[in-house]
């Protein structure tokens, strides 16, 4: 198209008989705008993953090495990482339940003859950790969601929500990293809260559970906010006061009326939050000390030092299996889209 | 509420007295929420200008880790020179996967709007899939599958990798677009004269460039601070993420501030700006 527009007629008689019959065709425009992609997709994406799903069936040889020969082939590695030994399934199922009240209960009580495997309660952990994540991102932004959305000034909104997402554009790493200064021992942050009574000043607040969680929710709760957010904007808000002249009073209103109109972005929002949250590598990584590893972590180690391939791809397939379920239940009960 | 007893409606007036006053409750909380968000930022841009070794107690002001650094000095351990080849590795990988994925992607989100066809449904979640699922997940198989080919890792295959989530991206930023587009100005066109070519190239795309714009500029951004995906598929290379990585797990150093809040700064004023001449962006 250099510089001349050739017209129609000249246009028609260059085009040989079959480039016009392939213009003509439905599926050529279909085909020539997703061929690449596709193919990118498939052999980048879901064929490596597809390896992996191969290798989660294989064996460890006694040098380290990966047997994935036909005569190799089972679930073993599940096995090895579900079922603890000598446990039959009722067993599993029954150690893993009692696992997960003791460790919800303050105290100890005595409900079955066995643990999971340690696999399953780094897995059980990592869930926690997500649910955890998700809960607090919910009860700080929510709130933070409705002022933004409902009550800031009009001419603030933008600024507010531009300065929401802004440090999601700043990098991921030096985010941690100031986390990791802020809850170091001597930062501000440990001497400040050295004020309150109990606390040892300066004391460090690092590699711990804790810092693990703040990092997540650090990271992750503009994605919980900015669905909120979007959904409250869509509420029409005559109702909440059509509810109010029905004789509810404010807090009716908003639990019978706006809540319940604004979950589909809470559930959006918990889904990106426990996603990610769930799969956590980094942060627990930078941020966590021994008893904060969680499954992303594990699994790095079996392709990395402790050199457990096989056993390393069944715990990342446990891990997609996991947000498999989540967004299950989300297309269950949220909004059909994602996104 | 026929059924209240005396309590619940002694809970229910301090709840309704607590939403009375709900707006400066909220204002606060949000208050706090952003302190949270910045004060880190905040203490560790201060802190790059500390004149201590030790980098986190206050001993006054400092610009001599900045100059240091940029006068190429070693600074407690940060070799400003591997920073910055980690750097240009970056915005290499950056900038073929931006034009690759920005293509592939915007061609994508047309074929996913304008078509229907068999499968639909199911080819739409492998391209949600790359943006779901975890990256370590991602990282591993790849490295996997070059292992297998036998592709020896490098540059080329961190693009490779970064070219594959982006896609996605850009896909979906896109099709948002697509669907609140105004089909009768195409066909406009085309009453008027326009071929397909014509069309797209002085309707289509001008109409799109927002949409197109914010999608490379996440393509960039995501590709630019991957850190998980890249550090298993780029084998001995350097890319910035990593080499902050590395920078970070050995402590908290004066050099590591200083490359920190340069890279926070940098990247939130280039936002800052683009968001000043495009509009919101997301």
């Amino acid at each position: 198209m250099a510089g001349e527009t050739p017209t129609r007629e000249q246009e028609v008689e260059t085009q040989s008989g079959l480039l016009r019959q392939l213009r003509g065709n439905r599926w050529t425009g279909l085909a020539v705008n997703i061929l690449p992609s596709m193919f990118w997709l498939i052999t980048f994406f879901l064929i490596p993953l597809a390896v992996m799903f191969y290798y989660s069936f294989g064996q460890r040889g006694a040098f380290g090495e990966v047997l994935i020969g036909p005569e190799y082939l089972g679930l073993q590695q599940y096995s090895l990482f579900f079922i603890p030994d000598g446990a039959s399934i009722v067993d599993t199922v029954w150690y893993t339940i009692a696992w997960v009240i003791n460790s919800i209960l303050p105290f100890t009580i005595h409900l079955a003859a066995g643990e999971p495997t340690p696999y399953v309660q780094l897995t059980l952990k990592s869930i926690g950790f997500g649910v955890v994540a998700t809960v607090l991102s919910f009860v700080i932004g929510y709130p933070v969601a409705y002022y933004v959305g409902r009550l800031a000034p009009e001419e603030y909104q933008d600024l507010l929500l531009v300065l929401i997402i802004l440090p999601f554009w700043a990098s991921f790493l030096v985010r941690i990293y100031a986390i990791q200064i802020l809850l170091s021992g001597n930062s501000v942050l440990t001497n400040a809260l050295g004020l309150l009574p109990f606390v040892t000043p300066g004391q460090s607040l690092m590699n711990s559970r804790l810092a693990v969680m703040v990092g997540l929710v650090y990271i992750w709760i503009p994605f919980m906010i900015l669905p909120v957010y979007a959904s409250l904007e869509e509420i029409d808000f005559t109702l909440r006061e059509a509810a109010m002249d029905l004789g509810a009073n404010r807090f009716q209103a908003f639990r019978r009326v706006v809540f319940p109109l604004s979950m589909p972005g809470v559930i959006a929002g918990s889904l990106l939050v426990f996603i990610p949250s769930t799969g956590a590598y980094v942060i627990p990584d930078l941020l966590g000390g021994t008893d904060s590893q969680m499954i992303g972590n594990f699994i790095a180690e079996q392709f990395g030092a402790a050199g457990n391939w096989p056993l390393g791809a069944a715990g990342s397939f446990t891990l997609m299996g996991i947000m498999l379920v989540a967004i299950a239940v989300y297309q269950r009960y949220g909004s059909a889209d994602l996104v | 509420m026929s059924t209240e007893t005396p309590q619940r409606t002694w809970l229910s007036r301090i709840r309704s007295r607590l939403f009375r006053n709900g707006g400066t409750i909220l204002a606060v909380e949000t208050l706090l929420f952003y302190l949270f968000l910045y004060i880190p930022i905040a203490v560790l841009i201060s802190l790059s200008f500390n004149d201590s070794r030790y980098a986190l107690v206050w001993q006054g002001f400092t610009t001599k880790w900045y100059t240091d650094l940029l006068a190429g000095q070693t600074v407690a351990r940060v070799d400003p020179d591997a920073a910055f080849t980690a750097l240009v590795h970056s915005v290499e990988i950056a900038l073929v996967t931006v034009v690759v994925s920005t293509i592939f992607g915007t061609m994508l989100a047309f074929a996913l709007d304008r078509y229907e066809f068999p499968g639909k449904r199911l080819f739409t979640g492998l391209v949600y899939m790359p943006i779901i699922i975890p990256s370590i997940v991602m990282g591993i198989s790849l490295l996997l599958f070059f292992n297998i080919v036998g592709m020896a890792l490098g540059l080329h295959t961190a693009v490779i990798g970064h070219i594959a989530f982006d896609i996605s991206f850009v896909a979906i930023v896109v099709l948002a677009r697509l669907q609140s587009f105004n089909h009768t100005l195409e066909e406009a066109a085309k009453d008027l004269g326009a071929n397909e070519l014509e069309t797209l190239r002085y309707i289509t795309l001008p109409l799109l460039k927002p949409g197109i714009v914010a999608g490379a500029l996440l393509a960039f951004a995501m590709s630019f601070d991957d850190f998980v995906v890249t550090f298993f598929i780029i084998g001995n290379q350097n890319t910035l993420p990593i080499f902050f990585f590395s920078m970070v797990r050995q402590g908290i150093t004066p050099g590591v501030n200083v490359v920190a809040a340069l890279i926070i700064v940098v990247t939130m004023s280039v936002v800052a700006v683009a968001q000043w001449f495009e509009g919101p962006i997301w």
